[in-house]
């Protein structure tokens, strides 16, 4: 028998960075199935959302046609600007991928609570960013027809990948996380599919969910190998969050240019992916929890908790920022003392000053908990993050390539509609995506959130109820459990 | 029981899939082989090179020793003998027709290694690789056809020493594509 | 292309198509596996004796691209025509080829040739047979027999029996002899010499010489004969301890100003004042006024003259006094150089009896008046480069029939009323005499392409005698037809022709400078001369040596200027005269005095002139009329006002950065330095000595990315296969590497344009390959405006010093191509292995594997890897390089690279497999010196060495270990194969003090 506890008041100062997150509007299980599932039926907006991002996605796709058709030319490389917008964007979603993981998995091995309720969503936009991310290593090719020669089969030419390449790493990096992650998201769902396969009317969907739910039966072996194999995965996907952006930065980190050839670059990458990552997962909740009427779930005390995380790795960041610079000095490297003077006072000062101003500057203002605790302020800040974040990567890789070794060959770069048609269309894809999982299954962890209801709020039942919310006559010690 | 086996099928489908396209893949299987085109004139290679007539390839093929390219023979050539050997046969009369048109004779390329290859007969021709290593026993064929895939694998095994060890020669790239 | 050849386009006799094609097809559709492709073998009919299909033969023949008539050797394959190498036997280029040269290929292959015989039907030019047209030309010349006296045939001007002939002709239909016109030649410098030396162009000795003074005399831009100038130019600087010191006076450093090692920015016009001062008739005080240079820089300049002995003084003249400074220029080289920096009588016979361009004045005077019943032109195009103001093309509409017998539309031609058009030089016979008592043959390297005729054949069928020119030639030439076969193959002969004298110039027309606060600078291009090389696309494509501006024309101005009218590059600016106006670009340069601006001709044809020529905008509508005594037009007298305009477009150049920034890419070194002892083996004993252990030829290929180990770990080391010396594909023996002796290198380009040709790189540039598909791209050379350029092979010009806008600053030319590093950052980025290091040394790029990631040019140093946009090889795509039949040029051997790939200097691998499949025909190891590179091959001052360093039997391996050998970015230690050798600066005494305190100016390390 669970003790009975006296109802108590949210604390002024609550403690959110441990597992007892409170929901006090939350009143019980029925309450959880019917707000979350409730957030699943369609609505008009919804429609015209999904439109526009396909929309977007049909523009980028048509443009990369043409691209392929005409040749790599229409978009705006200006050797010795080899590299464009499609690598910036490339990092960009990769960098995007990493807070899903990181909230999902280290900061359940971590047991912070916050995570609880944004987790599902941040997940989904991980493994969808990754999609995103995945595409543009293949649409920067100049004969994207011949990608597979970078995977390693055996062939009758003897021919094997460059191993030392890290444009190689890249495609094991990428793959193993999309894997990965893609497989922790499903894992963490399959409760909550159960829950909606029991719910579902429909014959067709129920059918469906009930195949997706490999027919979970909520019984406490079920929860018991559940919870193993949820830690089990959380554990495995933690090193790959590291792991996959540092591989990322390889890319830059291996190669000669001055202002990519520096050994800051993997923790400076992952620290500015899960920046980035943060803001994305921002800019989705806040608007999400309105229109789907979730503020419930996800309250005040969530966002205030993602915000501290989000300064601290901005601080992160600008400190990268600060040692590059200090680096290019004691270095005492020519071509990197004049990159850097060039990154400033060049020809893409202006690059620079939005990367320091959304990167550095204006997360600080986080340091204050009413801004912390402004949805609003949180959401125009994760716009900002988000251009920041892009403009890194566009600092990282043009005025590098832009400014090299052989000053002849110095030049511009100026993208041109292509370009830009592509970038909105990853953005039209992954919003499809997102729009689409939204609305198919629950963008908040049902099963996660019945464990924090507060105890006391069970005692109007002398026993216990399962995920059906099916009345038992007992009252189990595990939430759920029936044998 | 039953289910769980439907639902296996799915990925033990994609297995197969994927392992299909890796051994095709790595077999290295040819578009091109035993491409056998029909000619502008039927010329038997049976009757030339091989048969009782057996003719040295390089009468034809005459640049095939000394340039990278093994040469056709001209109109004229052919003309040398067919002006009095078999006049009457059909083919020989289609071929007297080009001459008298004062046309080449358009033949259809049976052997084709793609521009980017570069293979210099006469380095074979005298390394002592004979005709028929490439070419397959081409005194027997009535119509030519390609025997071998001609496939980049297919010169490496040479090259290698792996196919046939005395014949065995540099292998990097640039040995060919440039 | 203009409509009317447009309509008439029967395109190429297939039955020759048919024919060049040959026996084999060749590799040079776009690089893609195409073996799905039904393809036809066409044999020949017959087969020609001679050539071995898919083995190259050799035709020497001779340029006619300039009057100076250099020799040529056309390589030609199964028929047609695929490079052009210098006569190594012939006394002028010998073995050289300047870009002009390579490209008469390009005027041989060119899309808008005319392809038959035109009539002018109601206006328009139709094609038409050539019974027509020569039916039609006889009754003409019936029709004009009482007037015969009065009709003018215009000849480009050449040397050799054709003249002659043409002259006997025109005699025999009762007309007068034809004009001998070059454009392109500095006539005031020839009628002066003419009097001072007694020949039209001495040769120009300049290794007698220790201080050569150049007065606006572009010896290096061509003026007079590019190649043997530069050739004994460069030896001449390459003696090093000897070396002539140059000083150039001119208003604009010219290429030949950028080789110099002092310049004088004298006003246009003034130079004589300082030749007179140096003559002693005039004070350095008065020289300073006339020519706006202080004072001390003159009397410096005097005791420096004074001093050197033997000093070579040369001038050319483009202004009116033009004659006269010339031959105050050559009466002061005589006395200075004692008849030792001038080769007694053997001149440039080629420039012997050039009629001057006041000719042409007269003749357009005579057309005005209606005196000339018939007008033939053949080669020379007056209604271009005559500027607007002689009224030269408004006259021709005066003359009742025009005949032009050019084989490629111009503006001449367009207005002609039957065009008869000629074989090009390389499909037709005839003989130059370079030189006085020798004679260079010419001969048909391939059969002609389109229906075209030899003029001289045309002529030889109209006159009593209905023989061919080749008969005619046979007749004259000793031994007969026997002599000529034994004499072709080298191509020279003995023997002479008889000399043109040219008529007497008429009384000079002085035009009017106008005002304005500027002097206007119209030079001829050093790479288009007066506008006949402007449909070649490799000439257009090529960068100027001097501002590096390709497809365009531009208006130079000082940065000091450029400040005070606030314009920066590209900045529009309005130049006006009293005979035009122009609005262009502008272009900021150093090498110019604030008080001028100069403008390039060559650019900016009409329509008619085809394609290619329509690029830019023509100078010459900006010149007022005006001639010197010789009668040589003046091209810098006139006054322009120069305007802000609002307007701006992007320059099309391939310049960055005009400054090193102190990374000693180009680096320079005095005689004094190079005097210093050092010890070979450390590095740095002098600024930016590369230290030996890196260099070439000392070491195997260390082959980082392929095998892991150095190339000598030796046994510890793990497998190297045929990296490893030791294994039987004997591979890693060689080291194929470059030297390249930035002491020898004046930076004219040719070995730019030779890539181009040898290695079938496209030409980006033309105004259909690129705006459609970049919008904010457009107009000529949109490609290039995003540094698309295609050039394996480009050079640098960077500029050391002079950053406050003074006079004195060095220029380094700097020949970039892929190092080919032992140790390359590029190998190990690739994905795919495409690019890959092979065991002999060579950077292997394998465009069939390429993917097109572009990580290996993002990770060269030395950014000389270019990407392939837009598939400029693929024919079916808009921006197709080659239009037919511009692509029987393409070479064989290489494959034409299709979109999405990457390319870069190869080492020219091609002539490397041919050498070693010729020995291993001959059954004998790699002759050292045996064959070399395309832009070694072409280099006209002999800069470039290419070769095996591991074999020190080679010339490359000793020049490697040269004590002015570095290597560019040697501190990434990329172990690169290419080895430059610093130039050498040979600063005046004064500089020579003040550089003792001082460090040296090279720049890095």
């Amino acid at each position: 028998m669970a003790t009975i506890v006296r109802p108590v008041d949210e604390p002024r100062r609550p403690n959110i960075a441990t597992a007892d997150v409170q929901l006090p509007a939350v009143k019980d299980y029925e309450q959880v199935d019917r707000e979350i599932i409730a957030t699943l039926h369609p609505t008009t907006a919804w429609f015209i959302g999904l439109g526009v991002a396909i929309f977007f996605l049909i523009v980028g796709a048509a443009a990369w046609i043409y691209q392929i058709y005409a040749g790599l030319g229409v978009a705006g490389y200006n050797p010795p600007v080899m590299w464009g917008v499609y690598i910036i964007t490339f990092v960009f979603w990769v960098g995007i991928g990493h807070a899903g993981t990181l909230i999902s998995a280290i900061l359940y091995l971590f047991r912070a609570g916050f995570r609880t309720t944004i987790y599902r969503c941040a997940e989904a936009m991980t493994v969808f960013a990754v999609m995103t991310a995945g595409l543009f290593p293949i649409l920067h090719l100049g004969r994207p027809w011949k990608f597979f020669w970078l995977i390693p089969y055996p062939n009758w030419r003897y021919l094997w990948p460059q191993f030392k390449s890290p444009l190689v790493w890249d495609v094991f990096a990428i793959l193993t996380y999309l894997t990965v992650s893609s497989t922790f998201l499903y894992i963490g769902l399959i409760p909550d599919i159960a829950t909606l396969r029991d719910k579902e009317k429909n014959p067709v969907r129920k059918r469906i969910f009930s195949v997706l739910s490999l027919g979970w039966r909520n019984s406490d072996r079920e929860w018991r190998h559940f919870a193993r194999a949820y830690l089990f995965l959380a554990a495995f996907s933690t090193p790959l969050v590291l792991s996959v952006h540092s591989v990322v930065s390889f890319d830059f980190a291996m190669a000669l240019t001055p202002g990519w050839h520096t050994t800051i670059f993997p923790p400076y990458f992952v620290a500015g992916a899960i920046f980035s990552g943060i803001g994305m997962v921002f800019t989705i909740i806040i608007p999400l929890r309105k229109w789907f009427g979730l503020k419930h779930y996800v309250t005040i005390n969530h966002l205030d908790a993602a915000a501290k995380l989000c300064l601290f790795t901005s601080l992160v960041v600008g400190c990268a920022y600060m040692q590059e610079w200090f680096v290019a000095w004691y270095s005492g490297i020519e071509f990197e003392k004049e990159f850097f003077a060039n990154r400033i006072w060049g020809q893409w000062w202006w690059a620079s000053v939005i990367l320091y101003t959304c990167n550095m500057v204006l997360p600080l203002t986080l340091f204050k908990q009413s801004w912390r605790r402004s949805p609003t302020w949180l959401f125009i800040l994760s716009f900002f993050i988000n251009l920041g974040m892009w403009f890194e990567r566009f600092v990282i890789v043009v005025p590098s390539l832009s400014h090299e070794f052989e000053p002849w060959q110095w030049g511009g770069y100026m993208p041109t509609w292509v370009d830009f048609a592509i970038l909105a269309g990853s953005f039209g894809w992954f919003s499809m995506w997102f729009l689409l999982f939204i609305k198919q299954l629950p963008v908040i962890a049902i099963s996660e959130v019945k464990e924090i209801i507060p105890p006391k709020l069970r005692k109007q039942h002398d026993h216990g109820i399962d995920s059906a919310s099916r009345h038992l006559g007992y009252e189990p010690a595990t939430p759920g459990e029936a044998s | 029981m039953k289910s769980k086996r439907k639902w296996l099928a799915i990925p033990g489908f994609l297995a197969l899939a994927a392992a299909a396209a890796t051994l095709s893949a790595y077999a290295g299987a040819s578009s091109s082989e035993g491409n056998a085109p029909a000619q502008p004139v039927a010329f038997p290679h049976t009757l030339h090179a091989g048969g009782n007539l057996k003719m040295n390839c390089i009468y034809c093929h005459y640049s095939a020793g000394k340039s990278p390219d093994p040469g056709l023979p001209a109109v004229g050539t052919c003309m040398g003998c067919h002006t009095t050997v078999a006049i009457d046969k059909p083919e020989i009369k289609k071929l007297a027709g080009f001459w008298q048109r004062k046309e080449p004779v358009p033949w259809v390329r049976v052997h084709k290694l793609p521009e980017y290859v570069h293979f210099p007969h006469m380095r074979h021709v005298n390394a002592g690789v004979s005709c028929q290593e490439c070419h397959g026993q081409i005194q027997n064929m009535a119509v030519v056809y390609q025997q071998n895939s001609l496939n980049m694998g297919w010169c490496i095994n040479c090259h290698i020493g792996r196919s046939n060890p005395q014949f065995k020669a540099r292998y990097d790239c640039a040995t060919c594509h440039y | 292309m203009s409509a009317e050849t447009e309509a008439a386009k029967p395109g190429v006799k297939r039955r020759d198509f048919l024919k060049v094609v040959g026996a084999t097809t060749v590799a040079t559709t776009a690089m893609g596996c195409s073996s799905e492709r039904v393809e036809k073998l066409i044999p020949y009919l017959v087969s020609p004796d001679e050539t071995v299909p898919g083995v190259s033969t050799y035709y020497s023949t001779t340029c006619r691209e300039c009057s100076a008539g250099c020799g040529v050797v056309a390589e030609t394959r199964d028929g047609r025509a695929i490079k052009l190498e210098g006569n190594p036997e012939h006394p002028l280029n010998r073995g050289a080829l300047c870009a002009k040269g390579q490209s008469a290929l390009q005027g041989l292959y060119n899309p808008d040739r005319y392809r038959t015989p035109m009539i002018r039907k109601n206006g328009r030019l139709v094609a038409a047979t050539w019974d027509e047209a020569l039916t039609l030309f006889r009754q003409k010349l019936t029709e004009t027999r009482g007037a015969a006296a009065n009709a003018v045939f215009i000849n480009r001007h050449e040397s050799g029996n054709f003249p002659s002939f043409l002259n006997t002709w025109l005699a025999s239909q009762g007309m007068p002899a034809a004009l001998s016109i070059d454009p392109d030649i500095d006539h005031a410098a020839i009628a002066a010499n003419k009097q001072s030396y007694g020949v039209a162009w001495p040769r120009l000795n300049f290794s007698a010489a220790r201080l050569i003074i150049s007065f606006g005399a572009d010896f290096l831009d061509g003026w007079g004969a590019n190649v043997p100038q530069q050739l004994d130019f460069a030896d001449a600087r390459a003696k090093l301890e000897t070396a002539p010191r140059l000083i150039y006076v001119g208003a604009r450093r010219s290429l030949t100003g950028l080789n110099a090692d002092h310049w004088i920015n004298a006003r246009p016009g003034s130079e004589l004042a300082i030749v007179q001062m140096l003559g002693g008739s005039v004070t350095a005080q008065q020289a300073s006024q006339a020519s706006g240079v202080d004072v001390a820089a003159l009397t410096e300049l005097q005791r420096e003259f004074a001093a050197a002995r033997p000093a070579m003084v040369l001038a050319g003249g483009a202004s009116p006094r033009g004659m006269e400074l010339c031959l105050a220029a050559n009466a002061l080289n005589q006395s200075a150089g004692g008849g030792a920096t001038i080769g007694s009588s053997s001149g440039i016979n080629g420039f012997e009896g050039i009629d001057s361009p006041s000719q042409l004045r007269a003749v357009a005077q005579r057309m005005q008046a209606g005196a000339v019943p018939l007008l033939m032109t053949r080669g020379v195009n007056p209604a271009y480069t005559m500027p607007k103001s002689s009224g030269f093309a408004a006259a021709m509409a005066k003359v009742p029939f025009k005949v032009s017998f050019s084989s490629i539309p111009d503006e001449t031609s367009a207005l002609a009323d039957l065009v008869l058009p000629d074989n090009h030089s390389l499909e037709s016979w005839g003989d130059a005499e370079p030189v006085r008592g020798t004679l260079s043959l010419q001969q048909p390297v391939m059969d002609p392409i389109f229906d075209t005729r030899a003029t001289a054949d045309v002529l030889a069928s109209l006159g009593t005698a209905g023989a061919t020119y080749r008969d005619i030639m046979i007749g004259r030439f000793p031994g007969g037809a026997t002599g000529l076969a034994a004499a072709l193959p080298r191509g020279i002969a003995s023997g002479s022709t008889s000399v043109l004298v040219p008529r007497v110039a008429p009384a000079p027309v002085v035009g009017q400078p106008g005002n304005g606060d500027f002097f206007l600078m119209v030079y001829p291009s050093p790479l288009l001369g007066t506008g006949d090389g402007a449909n070649k696309p490799w000439l257009q494509e090529l960068p100027d040596p001097v501002t590096k501006i390709a497809w365009q024309t531009v208006a130079e101005i000082h940065p000091s200027t450029a400040a005070r009218l606030g314009v920066e590059n590209g900045d529009h600016v309005t130049v006006e005269t009293v005979a035009g106006r122009l609005t262009l670009p502008a272009y900021v340069y150093l090498g110019i005095r604030p008080d001028t601006v100069a403008v390039a001709a060559g650019r900016g044809h009409s329509e008619a002139a085809g394609r290619y020529a329509r690029a830019g905008h023509n100078a010459f509508d900006l010149l007022p009329y005006s001639e010197d005594r010789s009668g040589a037009t003046s091209y810098s007298f006139a006054k322009a006002k120069v305007t802000k305009d609002g307007g701006f477009s992007r320059l099309v150049t391939t310049e960055g950065s005009a400054r090193q920034h102190g990374r000693g890419i180009g680096q320079a070194m005095t005689l004094a330095e190079l005097a210093q002892p050092q010890a070979h083996e450390s590095h740095g004993e002098y600024p930016g000595d590369a230290s030996h252990e890196f260099l070439p030829g000392l070491r195997s290929p260390t082959a980082n990315d392929a095998q892991g180990d150095l190339g000598d770990k030796g046994e510890e080391s793990k497998e190297k296969g045929m990296y490893d010396p030791k294994h039987w594909s004997g591979m890693a023996k060689h080291r194929w590497a470059m030297t390249v002796d930035l002491a020898r290198c004046t930076g004219c380009s040719a070995c730019v344009t030779a890539c181009y040709a040898e290695n079938n790189i496209p030409t980006v540039g033309a105004d259909w390959q690129g705006p459609k598909f970049m919008p904010d791209r457009t107009g000529f050379g949109a490609n290039i405006t995003r540094s698309r350029e295609m050039a394996w092979l480009r050079l640098e010009r960077y500029f050391e010093g002079g950053e406050d806008g003074s006079a004195n600053f060095d220029t380094r030319f700097v020949p970039m191509l892929c190092q080919h590093c032992g140790n390359a950052p590029c190998e190990p980025v690739c994905p795919v292995y495409a690019t890959y290091h092979a065991p002999d040394g060579l950077n292997v790029q394998v465009y069939n594997r390429c993917v097109g990631t572009r990580y290996c040019s993002n990770n060269c140093p030395y950014k000389v890897r270019y990407f392939n946009w837009f598939g400029y090889g693929e024919p079916a795509r808009a921006q197709y390089a080659f239009p037919e039949p511009l692509n029987w040029q393409l070479n064989p051997d290489v494959t034409v690279r299709g979109k999405g790939v990457m390319e870069k200097c190869t080492f020219c691998v091609q002539r490397i497999r041919d050498a070693e499949n010729r020995a291993s025909l001959e059954k004998r190891g790699l002759e050292p010196d045996e064959f070399t590179t395309a832009c070694a091959e072409a280099c006209p001052s002999r800069a470039i060495t290419f070769g095996d360093a591991a074999d020190e039997r080679w010339t490359v391996a000793k020049l490697a270990h040269d004590k002015r050998a570095y290597h560019v970015f040697e501190e990434l230690n990329t172990f690169t194969a290419v080895v430059y050798l610093k130039k050498v600066n040979h600063p005046g005494a004064a500089a020579t003090a003040a550089a003792a305190t001082a460090p040296a100016t090279s720049g890095g390390h």
